[in-house]
């Protein structure tokens, strides 16, 4: 190679790293600003009172070691997401299923079964909370009419059935969103692959096993990232039904954390919180990633 | 906007009388309202912005004062809202952040100490002295005036809202003969409103043993966020306190606590079943309807049901009261009622125009203008003042305005405080999940215990000395304990 020409092409790295340059920059500015933000003061002193910059080691983070609550939340948090992500997936690939097929009206149906995703989570919850009222909601009304009298199910005060509650509000908001996902994935699917299976004489479960699953993953793999990421993180739906109550029973690490920044003002504290969730959400999606990775 | 006739009349008025007074009178003869007035108009053109509780109270500033104040000062009062709930937390965040974002604020007289330590609002005595408020602060019932005011002696608010919880009964089912005859025969005493609790849970039950579904014996407050108030009072009337004044180790756990906690879970069963998720709005419904013989709540629960403020647009959600010529007034059980949450106004030290907002606050609490303001049928805010208490005009409202006032009178002068300490809305976080665990079914004395450890952990964090300090100063006030 002369050496005019890998001066050209060098000019030409050059000049790329130069026009990518201003959309790094702010790239890192609004990502990891915040994030050294958080870093640096989970080793201060900020509260309602205090407003120490000095360093102070590694104290906020040996609190949480000691703080039951926190790890209560946590608990709540994985055990939600283990029950919720499931459900979610497995309805909103049933309902995909069902809208393959060619429907009178579908694109109707599909835009109408989208219509929770698109609605403010706080308005949800506020919604599912007033479905649950135990005097006026129509959902102990209807229970009443089947059981024949009056129902008396507290559901956002009893223990026993708030989180069945909580569940519903959440699988209600955000199966279209799977749905949505797994029909786009389920239209693509090679269907002269599944003819040949249906001659060969396959199962259902051995299609679904060796096509329709390698075919739909990678989307498949999104879609529940995404929703394990918001399932982690759930806040909105909880605040409005029950505030993390009774007690602190319904608690997610997000309240948690929230009830320590912003009602508690132990920010310091909230930013170890806020950098824990972070460490675990970065392993869990690292861990998955090379699981796919090794599947392929 | 809302604007109804009477609000309408009333604004023209005393617009119109203000403004006379502020044309005629310059220094000696003039009110603290006047003086605020004459100074504020070197401010003309600025723009304040008011922090209050969203709903009903921001009506006062966006109809009435905003409107007269604008008129007569050229001030314009730009009003933000929030949720109670959220109010400490935005005005904190505002004040960290220093944004400037208040002027004025309403700040819940049991987080004053919190609001002072913070920064967030300013010291008053110099401004209350330059502008001649001292005297007619002096006429603010002795209840609200010595304790929501001051912190360590000096002035940071001014008392702007009578609450205190107040029990509302039927007349006409506890004067009817056969009731009180039967009552009598069952229970060797007169059927009349409760002075105990143990009173109010034999009247309840023999009232729903009645009469239920269609009328139940009571109906209250059992939403954390309102029921921390009621266990507050019962507690205290019962006998119990807080802390032990010498160690600072939390005694809410103690057999008071656990008696208190037990009995207001046995007192839903006389009320409405799914009365453990009544906020204020159930019980105040329920009361109108006609379904309620007992309920306990803020004033404006009293003036609604009795009809004053119908026809109001404001107030088109409250359904057609069915009590209105039966409802009677009086002390909850213990005598000693609440005076859950309430509010002074403040000057944030963020604001650009501390002046101002103090020539307003002046103006707003003073005695004819907060008069005008407590008879607003749409606000929330209620007597304070002992003229207000007094006031013919007041007292001619409805029919039974004078026992009305009279009972909250009453009240002004035996009420409770809320427990004020450091950090005291984590300690009332506390209590609010102590009490959800409760309705949901949790062993009181577990609960308390588990209050207990929280609240002295929180003790120990903010400073077991801190926290005494401020502890014995207010428990030393006359309105702490009942004893």
């Amino acid at each position: 190679m002369s050496s005019s020409l890998s001066s050209t092409i060098n000019d030409q790295r050059v000049f790329k790293y130069l026009l990518i340059a201003p959309a790094v920059f702010i790239i890192l500015l609004i990502g990891l600003y915040p994030l050294i933000k958080l870093v640096v003061g989970s080793f201060q002193n900020i509260s309602m009172f205090d407003n120490d910059l000095s360093y102070q080691g590694f104290v906020n983070y040996a609190r949480l070691f000691g703080d039951e609550r926190l790890w209560e939340s946590l608990l709540h948090t994985v055990a939600f997401t283990a029950v919720a992500l499931p459900i979610e997936l497995v309805l909103g690939y049933l309902l995909a299923l069902l809208f393959l097929e060619k429907l009178p009206f579908k694109q109707t149906f599909v835009a109408i079964i989208l219509l929770p995703t698109v609605i403010s989570p706080i308005v949800a919850g506020s919604t599912w909370r007033l479905m649950f009222d135990q005097r006026f909601g129509p959902i102990n009304q209807v229970i009443g009419w089947l059981a024949g009298g009056d129902v008396k199910l507290l559901w956002t005060v009893d223990p026993m059935l708030v989180w069945p509650a909580i569940l519903v509000a959440e699988v209600w908001q955000w199966t279209p969103f799977m749905f949505l996902l797994l029909l786009a994935a389920l239209s693509n699917v090679d269907k002269e692959q599944l003819e040949a299976a249906q001659i060969d004489g396959a199962s259902w479960f051995m299609t679904f096993r060796r096509i329709v699953l390698p075919a739909i993953m990678p989307v498949m793999f999104i879609a529940v990232l995404i929703r394990a990421l918001d399932l982690f993180r759930v806040f909105d739906v909880i605040w409005t039904m029950t505030q993390g109550g009774p007690g602190t029973f319904t608690e997610t690490i997000s309240i948690y954390a929230y009830q320590m920044a912003f009602r508690e003002f132990e920010i310091s504290y909230s930013s170890a919180i806020a950098f824990l969730v972070i460490i675990i959400l970065t392993v869990a999606v690292i861990w998955a990633l090379r699981r796919v990775e090794l599947a392929r | 906007m809302v604007v109804t006739h009477l609000t309408r009349r009333a604004l023209m008025a005393a617009s119109a009388s203000i403004l006379a007074l502020s044309m005629t009178s310059v220094a000696s003869a003039q009110s603290a309202a006047e003086r605020a007035v004459e100074a504020a108009k070197q401010y003309s053109g600025i723009t304040l912005n008011v922090f209050y509780e969203a709903g009903l109270q921001p009506l006062d500033p966006k109809n009435f004062t905003g409107p007269m104040w604008e008129e007569l000062t050229g001030i314009k009062i730009n009003v933000i809202e929030s949720p109670i709930s959220e109010m400490f937390t935005k005005t904190i965040q505002a004040h960290r952040a220093g944004s400037g974002a208040y002027d004025v604020l309403n700040v819940i007289p049991s987080q004053m100490p919190d609001m002072v330590q913070a920064g967030a609002i300013i010291q008053l005595d110099e401004l209350v002295a330059k502008y001649g408020f001292a005297d007619e602060l002096q006429k603010i019932a002795p209840v609200y005036r010595d304790n929501q005011m001051k912190v360590d002696g000096k002035i940071y608010g001014f008392p702007d809202d009578g609450d205190v919880l107040i029990m509302y009964y039927r007349k006409d089912l506890f004067e009817d003969p056969a009731n009180m005859e039967e009552f009598k025969a069952k229970h060797g005493y007169d059927l009349a409103p409760p002075k105990t609790w143990k009173e109010f849970a034999e009247i309840g039950q023999f009232l729903t043993d009645k009469f239920a579904p269609e009328i139940y014996g009571a109906g209250t407050l059992h939403a954390p966020g309102n029921a921390q108030f009621l266990f507050q009072e019962r507690f205290r009337v019962e006998g119990g306190k807080f802390f032990d004044a010498e160690t600072m180790k939390a005694t809410v756990n103690s057999d008071v606590g656990v008696k208190v906690f037990t009995d207001m879970v046995a007192n839903t069963k006389f009320m409405p079943p799914g009365v453990e998720q009544w906020g204020f709005i159930e019980p105040f419904n329920g009361f109108l309807a006609g379904n309620l013989a007992m309920t306990v709540s803020w004033p404006p629960v009293g003036r609604w049901a009795a009809g004053y403020g119908k026809g109001t647009e404001a107030l088109n959600w409250i359904p057609e009261t069915k009590v209105a010529d039966k409802i009677g007034y009086a002390l909850p059980p213990g005598g000693r009622p609440q005076l859950a949450a309430g509010f002074s106004l403040a000057v944030a030290s963020g604001s650009k125009h501390q002046e101002a907002a103090y020539l307003f606050i002046q103006w707003m609490n003073s005695e004819e203008i907060s008069l005008k303001r407590v008879q607003l049928p749409y606000a929330l805010r209620d007597p304070f003042r002992s003229s207000h208490f007094e006031s013919e005009e007041y007292r001619n409202r409805w029919p039974s305005a004078t026992e009305y006032l009279d009972t909250l009178k009453m009240g002004a002068e035996t009420g409770l405080l809320d427990l004020s300490l450091i950090q005291i809305d984590r300690y009332e976080e506390g209590m609010r999940q102590s009490l959800s665990r409760l309705w949901a079914g949790e062993d009181p004395k577990t609960i308390l215990d588990d209050l207990a450890s929280q609240w002295d952990a929180l003790t120990e964090r903010i400073g077991v000395d801190k926290q005494k300090a401020v502890y014995l100063d207010w428990s030393s006030k006359p309105n702490a304990y009942p004893n």
